[in-house]
């Protein structure tokens, strides 16, 4: 037993400080790349519900686009690509932020437009009978709503992109699995147990994806605990 | 008071700025870190390797700083190249293709391939490297090019599995999926020092030439200064000590306690008593 917490702490010590440097980067990564998705994606959302024609087309335009394309190849577009056509130089950690929030906006569209369409159209109807202008409904009476509705989809989506933000270290961000590529180059080095500690240097990397999709999500349970409007059921089942 | 702070405020940001107009220009500098001895990292975040300890020196003499950032291999010229990153040192050799995307400096490193494989796997370099066998290499590495070119090109019916990492390769040689790796010897030697499963067979006398590389058209006349500069530690005998200090065949963490202890003459601009003192340090018993 004392033997193992040993192996355990000389592990730790020297893989701890790997996974230290990765794990802000990935959560910035993921906390840009979500803010700029969320955004934008409620954009496309509330448009290809409630807006006219042309800009519905471009939005679903958009949206297949994002959608159809792996994240791989979209990092690999802004970074690579943009670089050798255009003489655009994106960081690197940008181009991995742009081409996953880019990604992510075109998922959260169709969350959103989901939302929206569960909140009954006769509310819509209500609310513009009362008097309020088409954007004043959205505003007061279907977005509140809306956004309610879409937090458990958005919890999906969320632990995807936490796990797409990997793919960044194709083009060297020093994220959580770059650093423990380094971590491996490092300890396969280590005479004698070397090569023993690539197992545990990737089941580490695996908890700390499975520590922050179970954090975020615990978070955003409690976020829609806490929004929930007592009395007012827009669930299909009886709130506990 | 607001007001006064408010003064205080963009005189300390003046201040600043002439600070940084007045400190020596600052370039990028890319490194594929999974590579040792010539570059990788250590647990405290640090850099270590020969080329990059080459790289830091030659930026003292040359009046310039450094910022090592750790590259993927197959990236790094394409960077390098159109000038997102400034300069390359990643033990990497001068081929016809590299020299199209970037402007290489004169050659500091002379390398073969071994060819590596299990210990007690009874293969000799003419059989590891026979039809029918899995042969490991890095990708975008010469390593890679021989095998491609030298057996498959010329039907020797072997595979080649190509992987992101070396040490994949290797860890893949030691499960026993593949029956050999080739790659530069110094890498080579290195695995086999912390591994005793594993043994080099042969050597391949490719007589590759290692080179630093900057953007192509060389717009921040980097070049001239890295030569230079190599020219200094190799008369000075530092080039020799850092040699001493990285192909020794020392453990890893035992280099990285003599650069530590080594790095206040970095700090002090001592090229010469930083080289000694790494020697010293990775060498002693």
């Amino acid at each position: 037993m004392e033997a193992t917490i040993g192996a355990t702490n000389v592990l730790w010590q020297s893989l701890g400080p790997f996974f230290s440097r990765g794990l802000p980067e990935t959560v910035k990564i993921t906390a840009l790349l979500l803010c700029l998705g969320l955004v934008l994606g409620a954009v496309l959302g509330f448009t290809q519900v409630y807006g006219r024609r042309p800009f519905r087309y471009a939005c679903v335009t958009y949206e297949q686009i994002f959608r159809g394309v792996p994240p791989l190849v979209m990092i690999l577009v802004f970074y690579n690509g943009f670089a050798r056509s255009f003489h655009i130089m994106l960081p690197a950690t940008m181009s991995a932020v742009l081409a996953l929030g880019l990604r992510s906006a075109a998922y959260q569209s169709q969350i959103f437009r989901g939302a929206i369409q569960a909140v009954p159209p006769g509310q819509m109807m209500a609310a513009r009978a009362l008097g309020m202008s088409k954007l004043k409904a959205i505003r007061y009476v279907m977005l509140p709503q809306a956004f309610r509705l879409a937090i458990p989809p958005w919890s999906n989506e969320y632990s995807g992109v936490v796990k797409d933000t990997a793919f960044a270290c194709a083009i060297g961000v020093a994220e959580l699995t770059r650093q423990a590529q380094l971590a491996m180059t490092r300890v396969s080095m280590v005479p004698d147990i070397g090569s023993r500690l690539i197992l545990p240097i990737f089941l580490i990397l695996g908890m700390f994806y499975l520590a922050l999709t179970y954090g975020g999500n615990a978070l955003l349970g409690l976020l829609e605990r806490r929004l929930r409007i007592p009395g007012f059921e827009t669930k299909g089942k009886v709130e506990r | 008071m607001k007001r006064n702070l408010l003064v205080l405020g963009l005189l300390l940001v003046a201040v600043s700025f002439c600070a940084v107009s007045a400190a020596a220009a600052t370039f990028t500098l890319a490194s594929d870190t999974t590579w040792p001895p010539f570059e990788w990292a250590g647990t405290d975040g640090q850099f270590y390797g020969f080329d990059l300890d080459v790289m830091r020196l030659v930026a003292i003499l040359g009046g310039y700083e450094i910022n090592i950032v750790s590259y993927g291999f197959d990236i790094i010229f394409d960077d390098v190249g159109i000038g997102r990153v400034d300069i390359g040192a990643s033990g990497a050799t001068i081929t016809p293709d590299r020299v199209l995307k970037a402007d290489f400096s004169a050659p500091y490193w002379t390398s073969n391939q071994a060819v590596m494989v299990k210990a007690d796997s009874g293969l000799n370099i003419a059989t590891a490297l026979s039809a029918g066998r899995k042969i490991g290499a890095q990708v975008g590495t010469t390593g890679a090019k021989w095998v491609q070119e030298q057996l498959i090109d010329k039907g020797i019916n072997v595979e080649l599995r190509e992987y992101t990492l070396y040490p994949l390769a290797v860890l893949d040689l030691v499960n026993g999926n593949i029956d050999a790796v080739v790659q530069d010897e110094p890498a080579s030697r290195a695995s086999m020092a912390a591994d005793a499963r594993l043994g080099i067979v042969g050597v391949i006398e490719t007589g590759e030439q290692f080179g630093f590389f900057v953007t192509k058209g060389d717009p921040n006349g980097l070049l001239a200064k890295i030569n230079d500069g190599v020219q200094q530690l190799k008369a000075s005998g530092a080039w020799a000590n850092l040699i001493t200090a990285y192909m020794g065949g020392a453990e890893l963490s035992k280099i990285e306690a003599a650069w530590k202890a080594a790095a206040s003459f970095l700090t002090a601009k001592d090229v010469v008593g930083f080289a000694q003192a790494l020697a010293t340090g990775a060498t002693a018993p």
